[in-house]
């Protein structure tokens, strides 16, 4: 739902009134060096990548140190096995795999004396039609452009959708997930309305998108949701509900990719 | 109905019997220049101390003393105080109507000696405002307003900066109940809460109840708060209004039929959307918002014994941005009264009330073209007696029948849209109760205010009902015919609260009460959203139940001009409800398996400090609180604070009155920062750089504070007019309050990550107002 114009329209008119923003130093805790797990399988043949990782402290630089060492595979329902294995420090790679739609695979990561599963299970594939760019709704005077996703949802079955937007190869720095709740078999236009970077005619836009599945979609709808300018306006934040087990910090996902590129008018 | 009316009259009977030799003398009191029935003012038996009693909400008191030869005295804040001599030999019908000092006169320190009802009285844990205070007390932009204002008492805290939501010692926002001329108003706020729903020319009286909540209120587990409207002048006609820089007002008030039934309406509409024809941003430039409300009232007195209230209250906001997309929400209310004096000691009211909130939200662009709506209507019968048995009982007792419907969502949308038509089952229910509560002198120093209220809730069909385990999956579902009972739930709320005289100028005060609620908001969003979602209790969802205990000592000094409390609490909290990570609230069929339920303790200590008289008047109040919550599935079990926590507040409110034409007034404020959750590491996921969160509301925003001043320039005295001026300055220091506090990737040192805090009114913002009354 485009509840979120709602609470940008708000936001929009708070800056209007008198707000101001400004870098600070805060004292924060340090809880670091939780296991990171970021396990993708899509139905591209090629590679497939599970990365391991651990977090670090607010205020060190965003760089993770890799887990290396770990026996990581994953199984699919007929019990086929696929072993990952490591390079580079880190990432764990399969040179060609394809997920199915409609499998559901299962990743198994043994690490630090632990064993760490997931299930996840790919959905159908839906088609990207195309992409469109139109004038944004806000700093007009700057002639500023949003992204346009336009798609046949599939009628009577549910179907959970993410994004990923690239300008000019630099990837936007927000969360898009939805689902058909309320559009279940319709044709579907979403904007990716986002205040990350500056979009102008003539740049090149890139579109990924992915079909999930629905404990991966409440995973990156609760980030969604954190953003404070995304339709939450803001929720109490809290790591996302992963499917991984024992509990940590990461997900598991089997989607569908398809990636589309056009050039902004 | 008999089953609960037959004890009660054998009650009142055997009450009889020992009252036999005392006469009663009844009234109502007035105001003299405009027939304004007085709500609260004392009358007492100046020889007997002990006797006394206060004007009811319809100006009504009735009192019992043994024969003899009496003065009998009437005093109000702010009003003459009048002295009559009696003779009771018989039952005594005495209306009096006493006059308002004038403004000018207000400067000279009043010759009667005020009263010590706040420390003689057994209530505790209540705050009456008297307008004037309101008037007086400098706010943001220049808009008067009652919630803003309470937000400055001890116990009572402000949702945020530009926000009228309010937190009672601990309680959530929804766990409010504000009443305006009875009705519930479901959102009581403007623009996403920068302004209350309440506009100051049309309201007489204000109440808040903390603790110890008299068993005529119930179905909120905070705080009551009763909002009367004025009845209009039954004398003149007389127009006043106010223009401003956001916001214009004007009220009209006049008899009907003089001296026997008045009228008043009073609307205020704001421009605040002028300012966004400033801006350079053309979606902005061709965008709506603002709002509009309404109050009206009429009353007519057949006689002395009978008459005849009708109130309403319209409001609504608009949002809209150019073409695209637009919001609009308000509440609606009306309430008709009859009220009846069976005799001298026994008041009878009996009130049909409805009430309704909604809001649409519309999306204008072809492509995802929709409509979506949503409302709550309620539907009430209330039958509320009063009788004075004895002049050391009095005796409260009613029902209360309500019907709520609610329509959770309903979309519509065009053929071109992105967006199918959806529309959530309504849900139909009863929110009955019968309460009695007895007012018992048990000596002249020792006084007891108990009673008990009995609360059903009934859900009722038709629809389709469901359970939901834990992790919200459907575990059965079913389907109900009209008016099938669903599930019902009934409870015992008991009421006390006493005080013991120490001396004319101190006591001590105690009180334990159960509230219970039926009725739920949904809304996992931190900043006031109109998208309010209400949910009654059912299957998944059980009632709320808050008990709470508290004590505090009273003094006054200086004859009465001072008043001290010092109150104590502590709070148990019950099936209290908290969202589901990802939680889908809006038009969710199932928006019960969104829910997780758990429990929470409230407690805390209130110092109050007031001068109600003389040229300098005001308050001190400072509040030491903790509030903690306790879910299963959130920061691992344990209590955690809650967002509304706040260790320390304190508000000072000045106002002085500098000379016959200027009066003074400046606020100050200081609170310990909303307790919220930080990050405690970061890692990367899907490219991003995602933060990770150990401990909830582990952490403070910085404290906040803020002074406000105001001043008042009355006109000069005309015969046919009256005008003022009233100047404020909102934030004097242009103290940068955080608003929040967000984290992201530095946009100026690569690799790294930075936490910015947004301040909103982080400067000084002046206001004028010119009011005028003729």
């Amino acid at each position: 739902m485009r509840t979120i114009k709602l609470y940008i329209s708000f936001f929009i008119i708070l800056g209007i009134i008198t707000s101001c923003t400004k870098v600070i130093d805060l004292k924060l805790g340090n809880v670091s060096g939780q296991l990171v797990i970021e396990g993708n399988v899509t139905q591209v043949p090629g590679p497939q990548y599970i990365k391991l990782s651990r977090n670090v402290a607010f205020t060190s630089t965003n760089t993770y140190p890799a887990v290396s060492g770990a026996t990581v595979s994953v199984t699919d329902s007929l019990g086929n096995i696929y072993p990952f294995t490591e390079s580079p420090a880190g990432t764990y790679s399969i040179p060609s795999m394809a997920g199915k739609t409609g499998n559901t695979y299962t990743m198994t990561v043994v690490t630090g004396g632990k064993t760490y599963t997931a299930k996840s299970t790919m959905p159908g594939f839906v088609h990207l039609d195309s992409i469109t760019s139109r004038a944004s709704f806000f700093n007009t005077s700057k002639n500023l452009r949003q992204v346009t996703v336009h798609f046949q949802d599939p009628a009577g079955i549910p179907n959970q959708y993410r994004f990923v937007l690239y300008v000019n190869s630099v990837q936007v720095k927000s969360v898009f997930a939805f689902n058909d709740d309320f559009s279940d078999g319709r044709y579907s236009n979403i904007d990716l309305i986002e205040n990350d970077i500056d979009i102008h005619p003539g740049d090149t836009a890139k579109v990924e998108m992915q079909c999930i599945d629905k404990p991966i979609y409440t995973y990156w709808y609760t980030l969604m949701q954190q953003d404070p300018n995304g339709p939450g306006g803001g929720v109490t934040p809290s790591n996302p509900p992963t499917n991984i087990t024992p509990t940590t910090l990461g997900y598991f996902s089997a989607h569908t990719t398809q990636t589309e590129t056009f050039i902004v008018k | 109905m008999n089953k609960i009316l037959l004890p009660i009259l054998i009650l009142l009977s055997t009450f009889q019997a020992f009252a036999q030799k005392n006469f009663t003398i009844s009234g109502t009191i007035k105001d003299n220049a405009t027939g304004e029935q007085l709500i609260g003012a004392s009358v007492r038996i100046k020889e007997l101390p002990q006797i006394g009693t206060a004007t009811n909400s319809y100006g009504f008191y009735s009192l019992t003393a043994p024969k003899g030869d009496y003065t009998l005295q009437i005093s109000y804040i702010g009003y003459q105080t009048i002295e009559k001599s009696i003779s009771l030999t018989k039952n005594l019908d005495i209306n009096v109507a006493i006059s308002s000092k004038s403004e000018l006169q207000e400067v000279v320190i009043s010759g009667n000696k005020p009263n010590n009802d706040n420390v003689a009285a057994p209530q505790m844990g209540v705050e009456k405002l008297n307008m004037s205070q309101i008037n007086n007390v400098p706010v943001l932009l220049g808009e008067k307003d009652i919630l803003k204002t309470i937000s400055l008492l001890p116990g009572v805290k402000s949702a945020g900066e530009g926000n009228t939501g309010f937190y009672v010692r601990g309680g959530g926002s929804d766990q409010n109940l504000i009443l305006l001329d009875e009705a519930t108003v479901y959102n009581a706020s403007h623009l996403f809460g920068f302004f209350s729903t309440f506009n100051s020319d049309a309201i007489k009286d204000v109440s808040l109840y903390k603790g110890g909540m008299p068993a005529e209120y119930g179905g909120r587990l905070s705080s009551v708060l009763d909002v009367k409207m004025n009845d209009g002048n039954n004398k003149d006609y007389t127009v006043q209004g106010g223009l401003g820089l956001i916001s214009s007002r004007i009220k009209v008030e006049g008899p009907i039929v003089e001296d026997k039934g008045s009228f008043m309406i009073s609307a205020r509409r704001t421009y605040i959307d002028l300012f966004l024809k400033a801006s350079s941003d053309s979606t902005v430039k061709g965008s709506s918002l603002y709002f509009y409300d309404l109050n009206a009232k009429a009353n007519y007195h057949f006689d002395d014994k009978n008459a005849v209230y009708l109130s309403g209250y319209f409001g609504k906001d608009v949002l809209g941005l150019k073409n695209t997309f637009g919001t609009n929400w308000g509440n609606s209310t009306g309430t008709l009264r009859f009220n009846h004096i069976f005799n001298n000691r026994l008041f009878s009211n009996t009130s049909i009330v409805y009430s309704n909130y909604n809001y649409a939200i519309q999306d204008f662009e072809s492509d995802d073209n929709f409509k979506a709506t949503s409302q709550i209507t309620d539907v009430n019968f209330k039958e509320d007696l009063q009788y004075s048995i004895s002049n050391n009982h009095t005796l409260k007792f009613g029902l209360n029948v309500l019907h709520h419907t609610i329509a959770p969502g309903n979309i519509t949308t065009s053929s071109t849209s992105s967006f199918n038509d959806k529309s959530i089952e309504e849900r139909y229910g009863y929110e009955n109760a019968a309460y009695l509560s007895d007012d018992w002198r048990v000596t002249s120093k020792l006084t007891f205010l108990y009673g008990v209220r009995l609360s059903g809730m009934f859900l009722l069909g038709p629809g389709t009902f469901s359970t939901y385990d834990e992790a919200g999956n459907t575990i059965t579902s079913k389907t109900y015919t009209s008016g099938q009972l669903v599930k019902d739930y009934f409870n015992l709320e008991p009421r006390f609260s006493g005080s013991y005289l120490l001396n004319e100028e101190s006591s001590i005060k105690a009180s334990y009460n159960r509230n219970t609620q039926n009725i739920h908001l949904l809304s996992n969003s931190t900043s006031a959203t109109p998208t309010d979602l209400y949910v009654m209790s059912s299957n998944n969802i059980k009632p709320e139940i808050a008990d709470q205990v508290s004590t505090g000592y009273f003094r006054n000094f200086s004859d009465n001009i001072f008043e001290f409390s010092a109150e104590i609490y502590y709070k148990w909290l019950q099936n209290q409800i908290d969202y589901k990570d990802g939680a889908q609230l809006i038009a969710n069929q199932d928006v019960e398996s969104q829910l997780t339920y758990g429990s929470g303790r409230a407690y805390g200590l209130e110092l109050f400090l007031k001068k109600k008289y003389g040229r300098f008047n005001g308050w001190i109040g400072y509040t030491l609180s903790r509030t903690e919550l306790k879910f299963a599935d959130i920061n691992n079990g344990n209590y955690y604070p809650a967002r509304q926590d706040r260790t320390h507040d304190l508000s000072v409110v000045g106002i002085y009155q500098l000379t016959k034409r200027w009066n003074l007034s400046a606020t100050y404020i200081y609170g310990t920062g909303n307790a919220v959750t930080y990050p405690t590491g970061k890692y990367e996921i899907g490219g991003l750089t995602t933060f990770s969160y150990s401990e909830r509301n582990g952490y403070r925003l910085p404290p906040t504070q803020r002074m406000d001043i105001g001043a008042t320039l009355e006109g000069k005295q005309h015969k046919k007019y009256h005008s003022s001026w009233t100047f404020g300055i909102y934030n004097v220091f242009a103290y940068r309050n955080p608003y929040i506090i967000t984290f992201r990737d530095s946009k100026t040192v690569p690799n790294t990550t930075e936490a910015v805090e947004t301040s909103i009114f982080a400067t000084r913002i002046p206001s004028v107002t010119w009011n005028f009354k003729f």
